[in-house]
């Protein structure tokens, strides 16, 4: 090595080269690493999601007297709207460019709670018994109790994200994945196969006018890990 | 007549020749290219490599002419793919060799990596081909995960969900990973384009370079187990033998070898 330095460097020129490297460097990568970045920075640091989900981002699922009163859920498809690089939608609207919008169609199954056996089997349905006479203009306590017992669960597999399917079976209904069998009860609950927790539920509310709003987001936290939907 | 023309057309021909080798060397060049010796046996195994290649190669011929009628955004690109498949002249051709010699390649690089790991070919003085061709099998199989979306229909769409939902089950890098290829937290246009800017333009600018390196790699040590590299090993391990005796015969004897002597000739 020593041969090679027919001018051996002082350390003034150690500091310079080591100096302007850093600055010709930053000046070289931080531009394109933070430009195809982007999205990581604004979903991970800044927290920002591209579906819309403020306070005002409610979407429409069904009237809660559409949910099945039985030991069965239904499904409802609701398309949330993805706001990602064909820029803002006033622009979008102004210009004409490009009407359609694109979304993120999700199946949302609703059912009641019930209350599991040790067995596994199904107990109790957990259906507030007032919503026999009426579906809307309900109360604050009306709308707390439903909200404590309604199911609001992705179809989306807690495993690898393919869609669930409710398959009856001497008498009783389960939830089953097609991919790779991982089973879950009406609540949701994992109760056999490779899926690492329970289905997710997403954040939802019922109104007065008796029918369910949810939002794109949802309990990401669960005793097996604190896996998110990155891929809903 | 004719036997002057032919004599004339040889002439040039030679002539054309002798002027590029002049200049560009090509003709050494292509020799050294073209020519490699390989062992007799099993030598059909040795054509793996330039499968691998060829398929590669269509892979790039038929991709570059995709890509006059592919639309890579949410609204179009399933439409220009079926415009391609029931439009466009040999559409269905085109799109179908990109397919199907995508398929291909996986099976013959796969095929190849075996034939040169059973041979023994990944050993000195080939270590770093070994290295360079994991990286291209690397490359080869991102590169066919994300051409997969770039039909948006539900086939291609739900393989890169579960795809990426594998991915993301890695510690500590997969949840970044798959952000940065959905271009956010959920898939949407922008995933689209992504995964279009890498299939079309890193991946490949990526792929050409190191395919090159692996060729050098292969004409500066020549394919393992050819002739040559059997003759010459045979060679060295007869001398270490030979030089192993004489060492065996001083230990015995206490005194140095001298000439060619049976034991028993000396009793
Ligand atoms: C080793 C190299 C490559 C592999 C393994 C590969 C693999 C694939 C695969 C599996 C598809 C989906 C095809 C289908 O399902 O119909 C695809 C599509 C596509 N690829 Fe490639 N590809 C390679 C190189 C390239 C290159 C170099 C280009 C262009 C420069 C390219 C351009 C395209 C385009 C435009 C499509 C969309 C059209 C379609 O889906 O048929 N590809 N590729
Ligand atoms: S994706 Fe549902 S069990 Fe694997």
């Amino acid at each position: 090595m020593a041969e090679l330095q027919k001018d051996p460097m002082t350390r003034g020129d150690f500091l310079g080269f080591g100096v302007l490297g850093a600055v010709v460097g930053a000046i070289l990568t931080i531009p394109p690493a933070a430009f195809v970045l982007g999205p990581l920075i604004d979903t991970d640091v800044r927290g920002q999601s591209d579906v819309p989900s403020g306070p005002d981002d409610w979407f429409e699922v069904a009237p809660i007297s559409e949910v099945p009163a039985g030991t069965e859920p239904k499904v409802f498809t609701v398309e949330f709207p993805v706001e990602q690089v064909y820029g803002k939608p006033e622009i979008q609207e102004e210009s004409g460019t490009s009407s359609k919008e694109f979304t993120v169609p999700s199946a949302i199954w609703l059912s009641w709670e019930h209350e599991i056996n040790a067995d596994g089997t199904y107990g109790q349905n957990l259906r507030p018994s007032f919503l026999d006479g009426k579906s809307e203009g309900l109360s604050e306590s009306e709308i707390e109790e439903i909200q404590s017992t309604l199911n609001v669960l992705s179809s989306s597999c807690a495993h690898l994200g393919c869609p669930v399917r409710w398959l009856i079976r001497e008498g009783e209904g389960e939830f089953l994945c097609p991919c790779h069998g991982g089973i879950y009860n009406i609540n949701g609950e994992y109760v056999a196969g490779p899926p690492p927790r329970d289905m997710y539920s997403y954040d939802f509310e019922v109104r007065e006018d008796g029918i369910v709003y949810a939002k794109h987001q949802f309990d990401t936290g669960g005793d097996n890990g604190p896996q998110e939907p990155y891929v809903i | 007549m004719i036997g002057r023309i032919r004599s004339q057309a040889f002439e040039t021909g030679k002539f054309l020749t002798d002027w590029m080798e002049h200049r560009t060397g090509i003709v050494t060049m292509m020799e050294h290219f073209l020519y490699e010796p390989v062992p007799k046996r099993g030598a059909w195994l040795y054509t793996l490599g330039s499968a691998t290649l060829f398929c590669i190669s269509l892979q790039f011929l038929t991709g570059i002419l995709l890509l006059f009628y592919y639309v890579p955004t949410t609204d179009h690109a399933w439409n220009s793919i079926y415009y391609i498949m029931n439009e466009a002249y040999f559409g269905t051709l085109i799109r179908g060799i990109h397919y199907w010699s995508a398929n291909f390649l996986l099976v013959v690089i796969g095929l190849h990596m075996a034939q040169v790991f059973f041979s023994g070919g990944y050993k000195a003085p080939r270590e770093l081909n070994w290295v360079v061709g994991v990286a291209l099998l690397l490359l080869v199989v991102v590169l066919a995960f994300t051409g997969y979306l770039l039909r948006w229909d539900q086939d291609g769409f739900w393989a890169s969900v579960v795809g990426m939902k594998i991915g993301s089950y890695s510690p500590f890098v997969g949840g970044p990973t798959i952000r940065f290829l959905m271009g956010g937290d959920v898939i949407g246009p922008s995933t689209l384009s992504r995964f279009f800017a890498l299939h079309v333009w890193l991946l490949p600018a990526a792929l050409a370079p190191l395919i090159g390196a692996h060729l050098y790699l292969l004409r500066k040590h020549g394919v393992f187990g050819s002739e040559f590299e059997y003759s010459d090993r045979l060679a060295k391990l007869h001398e270490r033998e030979r030089l192993e005796s004489y060492e065996q015969y001083e230990e015995d004897e206490g005194e140095p070898f001298t000439g060619r002597r049976d034991r028993e000739d000396r009793e």
